[in-house]
């Protein structure tokens, strides 16, 4: 099976059913299907082969959905790039993926017509978004006239081997250059089955989706909802939670996802607590994406509907995604677990010479499965530090406990010393949000002569007040040893992000080494 | 009677334009055009808070009041007056 079969047969099963609503469009399977077969013909017709790269930049829209599954379809490796990236950094990138055809949104059309394509012999298509005559059009920087009406709308059911590369994912990494992990259809076909499975997502879910399609997890709500049949909700400005949580009961949403950080504006910035007996419909919310304190947790439970379940899970784009999950019914008891492994994967705490630590014992989390990439693109150093014979190593450090949860205690390359003693940062990230007093907060070492590192860090305060930062450090103190406490923290707006949402630490350092030299 | 839309506007280029706001019409969705991202919004509310002593409420999150520059000055005089 591959990824756009999953179109494919929803297609055939649900031709009529909305598979996509978009500000005020709405898209029937049979519709985003046709016109994606039309995007993979007029590729193939280009000359685009089996193993050629084609990249698409595109915000989250019809149009991104048509472009994704048209450049499956033509049998080409769809390779989805961040939108906001600078034009020399999508170029750096085009230097190595050296693609056959770049499909880009009328949005970031100028953009990247400022890149030099003619010289990277890639072929520009402008992808726009619905209009009166059909739900996207196609068209060369030449000629504005649309490509697609002439191409046949019947799937192009090309064969192609499950086992080959089907999409180049690029890693949001904070430090130096961004990596390219290649994902063939069989990893994200068995994925997609596993998260289908515990998330039990039938043809009546509708999920929102605020997270972006060129990152995995976005690519993961999809392709799952895609498959069962259902729908997906496309809200780009998330900034105005408001509008979101009034779209999400419209809607009748039975599912929503998102980042730690995108729960703690839910928490601290949205009206979710008015919503409480609006959301009739929400059967769940899935979280992804990194740690999220206990603290967020708990509130979250307590102000979400009753009958909305809370899923938290882990996962890596080198797993297609996803790899465990916590069972909403064991939550509460297993709070600050990462979960059991979904279905096709097999997890395994190691220590650094490669034997298998006993229960409790912290090492490296090492996964198996049918959904782990084949390897970075054109990277084969990294390849070989990531992939060995025990599988994918995922850098996080842990351990299993006596029930088979698998908990993750920090990076394996984030690890402090400060005065002699080990310190994992999160664990103090945590007792912070505990104290009711920060939305967020970041806490990183800063090189001191005396103790190796000084625990410093930036934290967004809840309220506005003098003596915010006093009751913080005084409520570390009651709950950690001595060393654990920060020396200082700096309150501010808002912590620096990468695009994925995640907290970037080197940005939060190098913010943090500026703001104290004013 | 402060010049609140003058303020938005410099806060807003100062912050995210490199002090550049020949780009920056009144009517340009500050989201859609990429000029501020999604935490960047939450950024501009702490600042309108913090400048003109307003509490911005959880319910009053939405484009029609903080997306445009515009949009911004009609929400913070009907906050104020």
């Amino acid at each position: 099976m591959l990824i756009h079969h999953f179109l494919e047969r929803s297609a055939g099963s649900y031709p009529d059913s909305i598979a996509v609503v978009h500000e005020k469009n709405r898209m029937s399977y049979a519709v985003i299907n046709r016109t994606a077969n039309q995007v993979a013909h007029a590729l193939i017709g280009y000359g685009v082969k089996p193993g050629d790269r084609v990249v698409l930049v595109c915000e989250n829209s019809v149009a991104y959905i048509i472009g994704y599954y048209g450049i499956l379809k033509s049998g080409a490796i769809s390779v989805s790039l961040n939108p906001e990236m600078k034009p020399t950094g999508i170029e750096e990138l085009l230097n190595e993926l050296e693609p056959k055809a770049l499909i880009v949104s009328s949005k970031y059309a100028s953009a990247i017509e400022t890149i030099d394509l003619d010289r990277l012999g890639v072929r520009l298509l402008v992808i726009t978004r619905p209009t009166a005559a059909g739900p996207a059009a196609l068209h060369s920087m030449a000629s504005p006239d649309d490509l697609l009406p002439s191409q046949s709308g019947h799937d192009p059911d090309l064969p192609i081997d499950p086992h080959t590369c089907a999409m180049i994912v690029y890693t949001s990494g904070s430090v130096g250059k961004p990596k390219g992990v290649m994902l063939t259809h069989a990893n994200v076909v068995a994925n997609t089955h596993s998260i289908v499975a515990y998330l039990e997502l039938t043809s009546q879910d509708i999920q929102m989706v605020v997270l972006p399609f060129f990152y995995v997890m976005g690519k993961s709500l999809l392709n799952t909802h895609m498959a069962v049949g259902g729908r997906v909700v496309i809200n780009s400005q998330f900034a105005y939670t408001a509008s979101v949580l009034k779209q999400m009961a419209d809607e009748q949403v039975t599912g929503f996802s998102g980042v730690p950080s995108t729960y703690a504006q839910l928490l601290f910035k949205s009206p979710l607590a008015q919503y409480r007996n609006r959301l009739p419909a929400l059967r769940y919310c899935s979280q992804a994406g990194g740690h999220m304190p206990k603290h967020i947790k708990l509130e979250l439970l307590k102000i979400l509907p009753v009958h909305t379940s809370l899923v938290v899970m882990y996962g890596a784009t080198e797993a297609s995604a996803r790899l465990t999950y916590v069972p909403p019914g064991m939550l509460r008891a297993k709070i600050d677990s990462i979960g059991i492994p979904i279905s096709g994967v097999r997890m395994s705490v190691l220590t650094v010479d490669g034997s298998v630590q006993g229960q409790g014992e912290i090492g490296e989390l090492v996964a198996q499965g049918d959904n782990i990439m084949t390897g970075y693109f054109r990277d084969g150093d990294s390849t070989r530090k990531a992939l060995d014979a025990n599988g994918y190593h995922t850098g996080d450090l842990g351990y299993r406990d006596e029930d088979g949860f698998f908990y993750v205690t920090g990076r394996k390359d984030n690890q402090l010393k400060v005065g002699g003693h080990r310190i994992n940062p999160q664990e103090i990230e945590d007792v912070i949000i505990e104290s009711g007093q920060a939305i967020e907060c970041v806490i990183f070492g800063i090189p001191d002569p005396l103790l190796g590192h000084r625990l410093e860090g930036l934290v967004i305060p809840a309220r506005q007040a003098a003596d915010v930062v006093t009751d913080i450090l005084k409520y570390c103190s009651r709950r950690l040893p001595k060393h654990k406490v920060p020396e200082s923290l700096m309150l501010i707006d808002v912590i620096p992000k990468n695009s994925s949402g995640k907290i970037d630490r080197t940005e939060s350092v190098r913010l943090f080494n500026s703001l104290r030299k004013d | 009677m402060p010049d609140y839309k003058a303020e938005v506007r410099k806060f807003i280029a100062d912050r995210f334009l490199f002090g550049d706001d020949k780009k920056l019409g009144d009517n340009n969705s500050l989201l859609e055009s990429g000029i501020v991202d999604s935490t960047g919004i939450l950024e501009v509310v702490a600042h309108l808070e913090e400048r003109f002593g307003v509490k911005i409420d959880n319910d009053e999150m939405i484009p029609e009041n903080l997306d445009t520059i515009a949009s911004i000055e009609a929400f913070l005089k009907r906050k104020i007056f």
